[in-house]
């Protein structure tokens, strides 16, 4: 993959080494293309935007990771971004404990204990989960509350929906996803033990049915391919990932309930991508990414419903495209991915904070992140016009030409047996490894130029840059909170909640049910943990080194 | 055995532990200095994320010249390491890449410990891992000569 990016190269191409031309004209784009490009927004195949009325009607949600120390440490960030302006709220989970379903007196978590809570709250029972929540009205904000990682996503939901019901509201009124993604655990931060991939989307086909029969408002799995591509996939091979993970839901419904097929597919039609640096390529990839799943709901499933088939976006502006040396260059580079992100017709954003190479956000670097957002919603006049950039030669060109590449790349996952056979034959590893070693070679041999990393590294700054400070002593409170649960709690409630998990989940009934009762009997993430491993069994990692 | 130590110097760069200290189990970053330093001829274990003790008693086994660490967390756990491994194999060298505050960085410095931060320079990455191999060969040098 190489990047011209200009630089006095002859050539230039995308960041996914699409080449491109000097300039466009009517004749590169193509005739199957003019169509959706001279149609409306809010309607199939929604090239043009998914709303009719885009940002007049609905302003896109701004939605930033947050958390980390203690349960209190981490209501804290969230209030105080929600009084800065956050429209959503982001519950981050230690990844220690929660990637891997650990209790903190886990053996691996007590080896490194000063790390407990630098990436996240530690939450180990739902009584974290209310510590969290005390003084935020879950009934009004849509909440991302943790869940990320597919084998965390049944505790962390039946968590906060238990949080809700103690509080007499009714789960239909509430917002939100917890995400579940497979990119996140299977292809870029793998951790030491997961269950596989199998299991894994019979948790997410399970979780997505609860939600349609009990939460309509939210979104059950929200597929990450952010997560793919700043692991290094491509524009367009982040698109082919993201349709070859949602056709598996969507098989599985069809598969289980062909009913319900419809209504569920609005449900999976949430999704999250990345916006990096290269300003078209991704506005492009998000009109491609609408037009592309309109399509496949139709031709895949006959499924045309106005409502199904309306792609909605959250998008996070790319970490990795953001420096470690003069940081506040960064505030530059998330002002211009967040520009591509609403000219793309995003509904949701997170804009990666200016200390993203150093730590977990300080609140100036998380403000600064607000912000950005705010000065393009109030002060540019960009909401004004869906899809403003619609009709240009060369953004329907190149979006026709990503949507090319992407169906040629989910056919070829389709012929190598499908999405679970991609992750456990490493072979979505095996092209994000290759990205990452070009991208990162192209830097370090000059080729492609970062600004104060390999060119004009001159720093004049009169603000010396510390990253975040975590609070201290969090392994050993959240010691003293877990044993306190353990003191506390009915132990024998426990002991039969976590059984009825174990026949739940050995069996072919949705699990939900029994997470929420096991959740309520205060069961641990680590008894989570234990139940899933003792069924499921450990994934087995693809690559090596 | 001085004799074959003396031409492991000549033909091998060095033998170099690899490891993540905080249960975080990203890899891109690993991934491209584990491919530039066997590009530049290293040897290189990667053993993924590791405790302390594991990192210690993996860097005496396999008798590496130098531990690469990916820091994900703490510089707390870090020290523990750098702890550990100062205690059971002294001479080897440590080097540091990844999410270091820059707050921490005199403080690693001081214990000897080279930080990479990301964005690095691949050659500055290889030439401190010449320099610290070299400094443990002749250390053990002096040990079997002595």
């Amino acid at each position: 993959m190489s990047s011209g990016h200009g630089d006095g190269a002859d050539r230039y191409f995308t960041a996914s080494g699409i080449p491109l031309r000097g300039w466009y004209g009517p004749d590169q784009v193509p005739s199957g293309s003019r169509e959706a490009a001279s149609g409306r927004p809010g309607v199939p195949p929604y090239l043009r935007g998914a709303y009719p009325g885009m940002y007049r009607t609905k302003p896109w949600r701004v939605f930033q990771l947050s958390g980390h120390g203690n349960p209190e440490d981490e209501r804290e960030r969230i209030l105080f971004l929600l009084n800065q302006g956050e429209t959503g709220f982001i519950m981050e989970h230690d990844r220690n404990t929660a990637d891997h379903l650990y209790n903190v007196d886990h053996p691996e978590v007590v080896a490194r204990r000063e790390d407990v809570g630098q990436t996240g709250a530690v939450i180990q029972s739902v009584r974290d989960y209310e510590t969290i929540l005390e003084g935020i009205d879950m009934g009004h904000y849509y909440a991302h509350p943790g869940g990320a990682v597919v084998q965390h996503a049944p505790f962390a939901l039946g968590c906060y929906w238990t949080v809700a019901q103690r509080r007499g509201l009714d789960l239909s009124r509430l917002a939100g996803t917890g995400q579940s993604d497979f990119f996140l655990t299977y292809l870029g931060c793998i951790p030491k033990r997961q269950i596989p991939t199998e299991a894994g989307i019979r948790l997410n086909t399970d979780i997505i049915e609860f939600c349609g029969r009990h939460l309509p408002r939210w979104v059950p799995v929200s597929i990450a391919a952010y997560n793919a591509a700043d692991t290094g996939l491509n524009a367009y091979q982040e698109l082919a990932a993201l349709f070859a993970n949602a056709v598996v839901y969507l098989d599985e419904i069809q598969r289980r309930a062909p009913e319900n097929l419809a209504k569920l597919a609005y449900m999976v039609g949430g999704i999250n991508l990345r916006v990096a640096m290269d300003f078209f390529e991704d506005i492009c990839k998000m009109r491609a990414a609408r037009k592309m799943w309109a399509e496949l709901l139709s031709r895949r499933y006959g499924i045309t419903d106005e409502r199904a088939t309306r792609l909605r976006i959250h998008i996070v502006t790319a970490g990795s495209a953001l420096a470690y040396q003069q940081p506040l260059n960064n505030i530059a580079r998330g002002t211009i991915m967040a520009m591509a992100s609403v000219l793309g017709g995003t509904q949701s954003l997170g804009v990666s904070t200016y200390d993203e190479a150093m730590s977990v956000p300080t609140e100036h670097a998380h403000q600064m992140s607000l912000r950005i957002q705010q000065i393009i919603h109030h002060e540019t006049n960009l909401p004004a016009v869906a899809d403003p950039l619609g009709g240009s030669h060369y953004v329907e060109a190149l979006t026709a030409e990503l949507e090319t590449r992407a169906w040629e790349m989910f056919e070829e996952i389709e012929g190598r047996g499908g999405f679970a056979a991609v992750l456990d034959e490493g072979w979505l590893h095996s092209l994000a490894a290759v990205n990452q070693l070009d991208l990162a070679g192209a830097v370090n041999g000059g080729d492609r130029t970062m600004v104060g990393v390999n060119a004009f590294t001159e720093d004049v700054s009169p603000w010396e840059m510390a990253g975040f400070e975590p609070v201290e002593g969090v392994w050993e409170k959240s010691m003293e909170r877990l044993s306190l649960v353990r003191r506390e709690r009915d132990g024998r409630g426990a002991v039969s909640a976590l059984r009825e998990l174990e026949t739940a989940c050995r069996g072919d009934k949705n699990i939900m049910p029994a997470v929420m009762e096991a959740v309520a009997a205060q069961a641990t993430l680590g008894e989570f943990g234990e139940v899933f491993g003792e069924v499921f069994g450990d994934w087995k990692v693809p690559i090596s080194f | 055995m001085e004799g074959s130590d003396l031409i492991l110097s000549v033909d091998q760069p060095g033998k170099v532990l690899f490891a993540k200290t905080a249960l975080d189990g990203h890899w891109r970053g690993p991934a491209v200095v584990v491919h530039v330093l066997r590009e530049a001829g290293f040897e290189v274990i990667y053993l993924g994320m590791a405790t302390a003790d594991e990192i210690a008693t993996a860097a005496v086994q396999e008798d590496v010249d130098l531990v690469g660490l990916n820091v994900g967390g703490s510089l707390a756990v870090v020290m523990r390491i750098i702890d550990e491994l100062e205690r059971t194999a002294p001479e080897v060298g440590v080097m540091l890449g990844g999410t270091i505050q820059p707050q921490h960085r005199s403080a690693l410095q001081a214990r000897g410990a080279s930080t990479f931060p990301p964005g690095s320079m691949f050659s500055d990455i290889v030439e401190e891992a010449r320099r610290l191999v070299g400094v443990r060969r002749r250390s053990r040098k002096r040990v079997t000569s002595a």
